[in-house]
């Protein structure tokens, strides 16, 4: 009943590894943070190097000029992810417009989860902050895609909302757990966690600081093309560390038109 | 609809690591030449069809309605309306082939990227130098009517100036402009469009009130003077020539075809409806501009005679929305024409008819700084001429030979049949199309004033010179791979 591998895979590698989304701005200077091959050793990386130009740039000679540099540095960094284990694809995309870039590629590949690359010393203990039973199937995947099988310590956050009791939070977040355990996690390693706070983003990012990585989900779903410039950018500006975004279905009418 | 595992188009653009490798300096086939990736990296495409009209119809429009009116009807009378729909119809003409070219090589560049693959290195030059200057020519002439928008402020608000300050004020655009898009990384393409918006709200709501009133709505139907000027049809025809400079820039819908979305359904629809909507529009403005005032009386207000009109309608009110109005699509034409004159230079530096230094691109700000220069500096200097008219006619004359070339190409192309040659977008009676399109756009050349055609045969000669001394072994036709 879990299974949720769609039929039409979309890059034809379609294993148990969840597909996540690696953008770097490499002729920005970005490159890839510490850590970040540690973390996504069990994952399928497309790595998307993008440069975004001014409109009164042609793309192509943008290309013509820099693809090769660019090019040759994401191969870098492909390799060092591939070293650590993870599959990887790599994408170098000349843009006047990153979002419809990014919001492309997650579509085509049909990415998980989005990274917000930063740097972590270690992957030890990750914090996955669950909003509501909405995407939790998708949110278990990547987490236990990732982790199971390692040592990852993953503690299971949720913020009570208004009308919520602490027993329907534990309820929720041990539904995520059961799952997690049912695709190979070990139930020792998972931790949960449930508070009341004001904002939940202030709370994520505070507890965050304890960890060495955050998940966490994309916040409205009525806004299709936004990664970064929310919530868990926000997150990620406080807590300095690697945030998983996970992004949600995807509809399959929604393609890059 | 793109297959959601992305296959089409960009196949071949992700590298899996330890598959085999991408030759980076393998040449694309032409499948490729939308933008799938070259082992160097792939091209986002951004601008939508919103974005495409807007830069045909944010080009055009300024010079038709706000500079042209008073300049025609002082010219040609009532009948510089049908100057206008003349310069309407070489334009769809022209139009509907450079879409069926534009479809098939929806490549930055736009006619001189066609021609040079279509009809080889040396029209291509000609061409491809000649669009430079072409529209380094319009831009002066828009920066003009900037100019004499921005000295209208000054006189709404009372202020006498010792000076006409029209010129003065275009070479502070033009050098202000060509600063901006040298340093500015801003978005600017959402602040185009809502331009062309906010312009299109003002024109119809004026003209809507102008012309019901010349029909007598409001009091007296104003008597119509004689349609037709004492000279006959040829004044008409002449001012035609020189209006056309109105109908430029739908062809820079296509010189930013790398960038526009669904090329093979957006290129085409941006052409042609950006042309027939300024079209109604200038035809209209000119008949509502000629039931307010007699001709005469307009040709005396020159550049920002509709300034007149507004007011003669609607009073002071009228003439500031005008002159703000006036303002803004003189800018964006201005605007518009140096990013199209930048994109001109990069086109032929590719290709290596001028030396690679002139595209290159500066990584901090992200913008090809020579070749923005290349198009700025020229267009300050002629905007100091001050000569609207004949940096309008000379500006024409360019883009006409490149638009009756355009038609040529489509011709010979569908003639030949090259196996590349796979247009999604085909030109209804494409054959005629092309053939009356590429007659009329030389004839309409034949009745522009000596002077302008002098300096433009002088550019053409001048880039046919360049290049025999610089590019005869540079050879385009049917070239669609990079270097």
């Amino acid at each position: 009943m879990t299974d949720t591998t769609r039929p039409d895979d979309p890059t034809g590698t379609e294993t148990d590894r969840p597909a996540v989304l690696v953008p770097l701005e490499v002729l920005e200077g970005e490159s890839l943070p510490t850590g970040t091959a540690e973390l996504l050793a069990n994952a399928h990386v497309v790595l998307l190097g993008y440069h975004v130009l001014p409109e009164q740039t042609a793309t192509e000679q943008a290309r013509e000029q820099f693809g090769g540099t660019a090019m040759s540095k994401l191969e870098e960094f492909a390799g060092a992810l591939a070293d650590a284990g993870a599959t990887v694809e790599t994408r170098l995309v000349f843009t006047h417009d990153e979002r419809t870039t990014i919001d492309r590629l997650i579509y085509e590949h049909g990415c998980l989860a989005v990274l917000v690359p930063n740097g972590t010393e270690r992957v030890e203990s990750v914090l996955v902050a669950v909003r509501g039973t909405v995407g939790i199937d998708r949110n278990a995947r990547l987490v236990a895609g990732l982790f199971a099988g390692t040592d990852v310590a993953v503690t299971l956050y949720h913020v009570l909302a208004d009308d919520e009791t602490v027993d329907d939070a534990e309820t929720l977040l041990n539904g995520v757990k059961t799952e997690l355990v049912e695709r190979g996690m070990d139930p020792d390693g998972i931790g949960t966690l449930v508070e009341d706070a004001e904002v939940p983003v202030d709370a994520i990012a505070r507890h965050g600081e304890a960890h060495d990585a955050v998940v966490m989900g994309e916040t409205d779903p009525s806004v299709t093309t936004f990664v970064f410039g929310m919530p868990s950018e926000q997150v990620a500006e406080r807590f300095l560390g690697p945030v998983l975004v996970v992004q949600r279905e995807r509809p399959a009418d929604a393609a890059g038109e | 609809m793109v297959a959601p595992d992305g296959s089409e188009a960009r196949d071949g653009s992700s590298a899996e690591v330890g598959g085999p490798p991408t030759d980076p300096a393998g040449p694309d086939a032409i499948a490729e030449i939308v933008d799938a990736d070259t082992g160097e990296g792939e091209l986002e495409r951004t601008i939508g069809l919103s974005g495409g009209l807007a830069i045909g119809i944010g080009t055009m429009i300024g010079a038709g309605i706000f500079v042209f009116p008073g300049i025609a009807a002082g010219n040609a009378g009532p009948a510089a309306s049908l100057s206008f729909a003349i310069g309407a119809v070489v334009a769809l003409l022209v139009a509907l082939p450079t879409s069926e070219l534009a479809t098939a090589m929806p490549r930055s560049g736009g006619g001189y990227f066609f021609i040079s693959r279509g009809l080889g290195t040396a029209p291509g030059a000609i061409v491809g130098i000649g669009l430079w200057l072409g529209l380094v020519f319009a831009s002066a002439f828009y920066l003009v009517g900037l100019g004499s928008y921005a000295g209208q402020v000054f006189l709404e608000a009372g202020i006498d100036l010792p000076v006409d300050p029209a010129v003065p004020l275009g070479v502070a655009f033009g050098a202000g402009l060509t600063a901006l898009s040298l340093f500015g990384t801003e978005n600017t393409a959402s602040l185009q469009n809502g331009i062309v918006a906010v312009l299109l709200v003002i024109l119809t709501l004026f003209l809507s009130y102008g012309s019901l009133d010349a029909l007598g709505v409001f009091g007296t139907e104003s008597t119509p003077e004689r349609f037709f000027p004492p000279g006959g049809l040829l004044p008409v025809l002449q001012t035609a020539a020189l209006v056309f400079t109105s109908y430029l820039g739908f062809a820079q819908v296509a010189t930013v075809a790398g960038d526009i979305e669904n090329p093979s359904r957006n290129l085409p629809l941006a052409m042609v409806a950006s042309v027939l909507v300024v079209g109604v529009f200038y035809v209209v403005t000119v008949f509502v501009a000629t039931s307010a005032f007699g001709s005469a009386r307009l040709g005396e207000f020159g550049e920002t005679a509709m300034v007149e009109v507004a007011r003669e309608f609607v009073g002071l009110p009228g003439a500031i929305a005008i002159v703000i109005a006036g303002l803004l699509a003189t800018f964006s034409s201005a605007n518009a024409s140096i990013l199209s004159a930048s994109r001109a230079v990069y086109a032929v530096s590719r290709d290596d008819l001028i030396p690679a230094t002139a595209s290159r691109i500066n990584l901090q700000y992200g913008t090809p700084h020579v070749a923005l220069g290349l198009a700025g500096g020229p267009i300050v200097v002629l905007t100091a001429t001050g000569q609207v008219e004949l940096l309008a006619e000379v500006a024409s004359f360019l883009h006409l030979v490149m638009y009756g070339l355009i038609c040529v190409t489509l011709v010979r192309l569908r003639r030949e049949r090259p196996d590349w040659y796979t247009p999604s977008f085909r030109c209804p009676a494409g054959l005629a199309v092309a053939g009356v399109g590429a007659l009329a756009s030389f004839a309409l050349i034949a009745f522009m004033r000596p002077a302008s055609i002098g300096v433009g045969v002088a550019v053409m000669v001048t880039a046919y010179g360049w290049y025999r001394y610089y590019a005869t072994d540079v050879e385009l036709e049917g070239r669609f791979e990079h270097d």
